[in-house]
């Protein structure tokens, strides 16, 4: 209950400064949908004494996925603010649900998706990550059609 | 069995993490108009400070950081993210922010390591 109001609270967003002076620019932030209950007692574990993945991700299979699903859901769409909207969550979920379908133990997964209208305007997206490079990886496919781009990126972590 | 256990609180905040991202935006592009040529760098600068920010708290997570900068025109950007994680220890803040000529959205990601 807390968190909801907390999200209240961020998500109202101040125009004036710290000084009195309107502010120029706007930043605002948001927080996840749904505030899962923690669980504060973690179980202690045995030692596998397993010191790497057995299995690693393949870059060109997800790259694959990621193609699949953009094209499939994408190809014949014009751009709509409502149903992108929807869109980016679906397509998110939906490549969630693929990528773990590869069944690879002890990987998590992030995957985000970005839905644009074209309309001759500038963008830059980067990235930058610290992590083990011998074990995670990502992968990026992007679609465009006529009124639309879809961006969708994958980043792969290995946890022990 | 013994339990090594650091005693540091291993669980990514995303409410203190809000006000250093939009420092590291502000310090950019902050005061800037939308440059085509600059915008390498300053994707770049952002990245790299919020990155270097987390880095410094020296607690034991892999992150990633995502920075997305758009020029304003009547165009509209959608972007969503999903993630398979362990709630408990893992997290992730995303901040948004514009002035007269562009929007920026940066995520940071935060992956409990072990």
């Amino acid at each position: 209950m807390s968190d909801l109001l907390k999200d209240r609270a961020l998500k109202k967003e101040k125009k004036m400064g710290k000084d009195g002076r309107p502010k120029d620019s706007i930043s605002t932030v948001s927080n996840v949908e749904d505030p899962l209950h923690h669980d504060d007692t973690r179980l202690p574990t045995e030692n596998t004494y397993q010191l790497g993945p057995y299995k690693r991700h393949s870059v060109p299979v997800i790259t694959e996925i990621l193609k699949d699903v953009l094209t499939c859901y994408l190809q014949h769409e014009t751009y709509e603010a409502e149903w992108s909207r929807q869109m980016t969550k679906t397509l998110c979920d939906v490549i969630r649900a693929r990528v773990k379908e590869l069944m690879i133990p002890r990987y998590k997964t992030v995957v985000i998706v970005n839905i644009g209208q074209l309309s001759g305007q500038g963008m830059q997206i980067s990235s930058r990550c610290l992590w083990d490079a011998t074990n995670d990886t990502f992968a990026t496919y992007s679609f465009k059609n006529s009124s639309l781009f879809g961006l969708a990126i994958v980043y792969v972590v290995y946890f022990e | 069995m013994e339990e090594y256990n650091s005693g540091e609180e291993i669980l990514f905040n995303s409410d203190e993490a809000t006000a250093p991202i939009k420092e590291c935006i502000e310090g950019v592009i902050g005061g800037t108009d939308y440059n085509q040529n600059k915008i390498n760098q300053w994707t770049a600068s952002i990245v790299e400070r919020c990155l270097n920010h987390f880095v410094k708290q020296g607690r034991a997570f892999k992150y990633i950081v995502n920075c997305t900068i758009m020029q304003k025109s009547s165009a509209g950007l959608h972007t969503a993210n999903s993630c398979y994680w362990d709630t408990a220890t893992d997290g992730s803040c995303t901040v948004r922010w514009e002035n007269r000529t562009m929007y920026c959205v940066v995520s940071v990601f935060a992956v409990a390591v072990a």
